[in-house]
């Protein structure tokens, strides 16, 4: 009787005592990834501010050891992913109102899925080699055109999934009222599902917009670097391949310039990452 | 058997299938026109399967299928090439829940309209007006129809739908238990709805509270297990049920 | 049967022709066959461009296919001056930094995770769930940068000479922790990857973790458990296939990551026992060597390289989706 009674007191023991340890192990973790994060946005902080003036807005990037900006990088970025979510988004949506609204029957749906969810995943340097194959050899040379299609094919797939999803959760009885009225489907599709999923699917391609913004892997290949203003046909300077090659550069100003392209593609992606939040708050889908 | 009215809808050898399951077994009946006609039973029974029958409107899920004849006015819309759409802008339809589109009041009423009718724009007002003045909901949005259509409380937002049906001036209206999410207020008043309703339009509603049937509807259809046991006048029904079912359901004894 | 079906109008009926008597313009049946085939094309483009992506990363590689053969994946050689090229060093880079990175992150997460749905005050959830959310959409250049400047000077400095005295004495494993203090290799890219893909992670965890029905967990805190068993017990297996899903896309992440890598991992094409020792993934000797490679055989090996990479990538999901499928299965029989 008694140690039936020690016994049990040793099992709560033993109990509270994991639920004590894991509970300090959960508590730590936190801890563990706050530490590094906030070391990181405080190195970019202090590396990143000192660099922030007119000048880099306003100056092309410098050769080593003059002063410059990165306004030629910063202008190619915002074209180049302009053209990419333009590209994308369309193909996107499209495909993505097939596979919700037209994919109950047939082999494409499921198929596609499957495909869209690899390139979901596809390493982006991937993309960008086969943007380098089957264009810009083609070409002949390296061009921001080049970059915002290897910057496209990342947009598709999150368009495709986004756009699915939230369509996929219109409710049905939307549908069948709009059917019961005598409306044709493309009308239903354009007119009333794919605008009560309307705040969702912005959302999905802002976050796209968000991730290809600060994408340096497909542009290598691609958008490559420009020293100075072009057009969108040549290679074309954009903040992340400058950052990537200013970095690992031996020369100390140049790296103060890449500090100043990473805070402010940072700040850019974290803006673009709270809009996007914002406007799916405002609207949540349906009621 | 009294004076039969000229039926509008007549259904014979009606089965229905989800997949492989037979939800509706030879259904045969006539739906008289401009009068109320409502479906009961216990849930799963299969009336709403049937009134969703009378518009096709099962057809937007791939693996539901109907055989046998539905005869809208002489012509048999179960036939293959039968224009789905314009059959539903005949035979309008109300469902349990609200379902406003996301669009402002005005626009979930033009929405319907503008598919099939040009109208000018002082045309579509009054097309708004009537329809909404019809389902009783005039008054109390005359000075927000801008506002989105989710806006408006869950019985305003029924009536909202009824006035969107209406509007496209069909035949036949369905309601499938349009009153069975909203408060005894709103209720009341889609039931008054409903009797208005039945000088121009033949209506069919299916409906789980027989009170509700017993008020409003001139013919009762008892419902059970897909099959339909009894089909008479709502008084006949109620008072001197012919099958030993229909009476064990309407008093109680059952379900 | 019913009554009221004394009214035969059968003889009326016109079978087989479109609803009649009324006044409707043309139907639209046109309009939808063709917004219908526009949205398949579209769904069928994605497939295209799928089967152009392995096509073309194929017909590039096909000269280093040719001339190595098979024995591309078990070579370690690699030297643009005799043209000799092997994916041995980049391959086992690539797949024991995403190890390191998972073995980190996975356990990291998963508190990260428990602590934001049990153990959070409410006041903290909110905000804390946001900065998660908003750290998984930092580019990862900033972490490469971040590794190369600040991280690998401190880690050589302080933690690396300790690593090498202490662990790399030790019989057996010590081979994979002894080696020169110099910061950048192996190991500092596999930690630096764990810190990137822990948001990813922590955030998708969180999110099947906050699905678990709140009467299933209070249920069993009513049974007297504490938050860890409910945690072990109670949301973790409801909530199984969606943490799978969360691992394998931090590994998906982890296994075709460039920047974050490409900075701090060495850009070595030795083939080391140490992780100490600088080493290189697929996707750092792609982005280091693809521009300024010459010759056919250069390029065709690292087209090569990049062919792997995407079939790695590729049967990490199918496992994902297998597993998944068989969870789901056995969730299925045991219901």
């Amino acid at each position: 009787m008694k140690k039936a009674k020690m016994e049990l007191i040793s099992i709560q023991g033993r109990r509270r005592l994991m639920n004590t340890l894991t509970q300090a192990g959960a508590m730590l973790t936190v801890a563990f990834g706050l530490f590094w994060l906030c070391w990181i946005l405080l190195t970019l902080l202090r590396n990143g501010l000192p660099g922030m003036s007119l000048k880099l807005f306003t100056e092309l990037t410098p050769p080593p050891g003059s002063p410059g900006g990165i306004a030629n990088a910063i202008v190619g970025t915002f074209l180049i992913v302009m053209l990419a979510t333009l590209i994308g988004t369309p193909v996107g949506i499209l495909a993505g109102t097939y596979m919700a609204e037209y994919g109950q029957t047939g082999w494409l749906a499921p198929i596609t899925g499957f495909v869209n969810d690899i390139l979901l995943s596809a390493p982006s340097i991937v993309l960008g080699l086969f943007i380098y194959e089957i264009y810009v050899v083609l070409v002949g040379h390296f061009s921001g055109i080049a970059g915002s299609f290897a910057l496209g094919l990342l947009v598709i797939p999150v368009v495709v999934r986004t756009t699915e999803n939230m369509l996929k959760m219109v409710p049905n009885r939307l549908r069948e009222a709009a059917a019961a009225l005598g409306t044709p489907q493309w009308k239903i599709i354009t007119m009333i599902t794919l605008r009560a999923s309307r705040a969702g699917i912005i959302t999905g391609i802002l976050l796209a917009v968000a991730r290809i913004s600060g994408e340096t892997a497909p542009l290598l290949f691609t958008a490559l670097n420009n020293m100075f203003w072009s057009k969108l046909t040549q290679p074309t300077a954009n903040l992340p391949v400058m950052i990537f090659d200013y970095a690992m550069s031996p020369y100390k100003d140049w790296h103060d310039l890449a500090w100043a392209g990473a805070l402010l593609i940072t700040l850019g992606v974290l803006g673009l990452n709270i809009l996007a939040r914002s406007i799916f708050k405002q609207k949540p889908l349906g009621r | 058997m009294t004076t039969q009215p000229k039926p509008k809808i007549v259904v014979r050898d009606l089965d229905f299938y989800y997949g492989q399951t037979r939800a509706l077994k030879n259904i045969t009946m006539d739906i008289p026109e401009f009068h109320v006609t409502a479906f009961i039973g216990p849930s799963g029974c299969g009336k709403s399967t049937l009134i969703r029958t009378f518009n096709k409107i099962y057809k937007i899920y791939p693996h539901q299928r109907a055989s046998g004849q539905i005869i809208l006015d002489g012509v048999d819309i179960l036939a293959e090439d039968s224009d789905l759409n314009r059959l539903r802008a005949r035979v309008g339809m109300v469902f349990q829940q609200p379902t406003p589109f996301p669009m402002s009041i005005y626009d979930n009423i033009a929405f319907g309209v503008k598919l099939y009718e040009k109208l000018d724009r002082s045309g579509m007002d009054e097309r708004v007006e009537w329809a909404l003045h019809k389902a009783a909901l005039w008054d109390e949005v005359k000075d927000v129809l801008r506002r989105s259509g989710y806006s408006l409380s869950g019985g305003q937002q029924q009536r909202l739908c009824i006035a969107r049906a209406i509007a496209v001036k069909p035949e036949v209206l369905l309601l499938d238990e349009p009153a069975s999410a909203l408060d005894p207020i709103s209720t009341a008043r889609i039931e008054n709805l409903v009797i208005e309703l039945k000088k121009d339009y033949t209506i069919v509603i299916v409906t789980h509270n027989m009170q509700q049937a017993a008020r409003i509807s001139d013919y009762t259809a008892y419902m059970y297990l897909g099959e339909l046991i009894e089909f008479a006048g709502t008084e006949l029904i109620f008072t001197r049920p012919s099958r030993k079912e229909t009476e064990d359901y309407i008093t109680g004894k059952f379900g | 049967m019913a009554n009221g079906s004394e009214v035969l109008i059968e003889e009326n009926i016109i079978v087989g022709s479109t609803v009649s008597g009324s006044s409707r313009p043309r139907t639209y049946s046109m309009a939808d066959q063709l917004f219908k085939n526009v949205t398949r094309f579209f769904a069928f483009l994605v497939l295209l461009l799928m089967a152009a992506i392995i096509v073309s990363l194929f017909m590039g590689a096909l000269p280093a296919i040719r001339k190595f053969g098979i024995g591309f994946i078990g070579s370690a050689t690699w030297n643009p001056v005799t043209n000799v090229f092997g994916g041995l060093v980049p391959i086992v880079g690539t797949l024991v930094t995403s190890t390191i990175a998972l073995l980190i992150a996975v356990p990291v997460s998963f508190g990260i995770a428990m602590f934001l749905t049990e153990m959070c005050p409410a006041r903290l959830k909110r905000p804390l769930g946001t900065t998660i959310e908003l750290l998984a959409g930092i580019p990862s250049i900033i972490y490469g940068m971040w590794g190369l400047f600040v991280f690998a000077p401190v880690f050589s400095q302080h933690a690396e000479p300790w690593i090498d005295a202490h662990l790399g004495r030790l019989p057996l494993i010590g081979l994979f922790f002894s080696g020169p203090p110099i910061g950048i290799g192996i190991m500092t890219a596999g930690l630096i990857l764990s810190i990137m893909v822990i948001p990813f992670i922590a955030a998708v965890i969180r999110d099947v973790f906050e699905v678990v029905p709140p009467l299933l967990k209070e249920s069993a805190y009513g049974l007297g458990a504490t938050t860890w068993e409910v945690t072990r017990y109670i949301v973790l297996p409801y909530a199984r296939v969606g943490v799978v899903g969360g691992i394998m896309l931090g590994l998906g992440r982890a296994i075709g990551e460039t920047m974050a890598v490409t900075f701090v991992i060495g850009n070595s094409h030795s083939l080391h026992a140490s992780l100490l020792m600088p080493g290189n993934s697929i996707a750092s000797t792609l982005a280091n060597e693809f521009t300024e490679a010459v010759g056919r055989i250069y390029t065709a090996s690292l087209i090569e390289l990049g062919l792997f990479l995407f079939i790695i990538t590729f049967i990490v999901l199918a496992l994902a989706k297998l597993l998944l499928i068989r969870l789901s299965r056995m969730e299925g029989k045991r219901s």
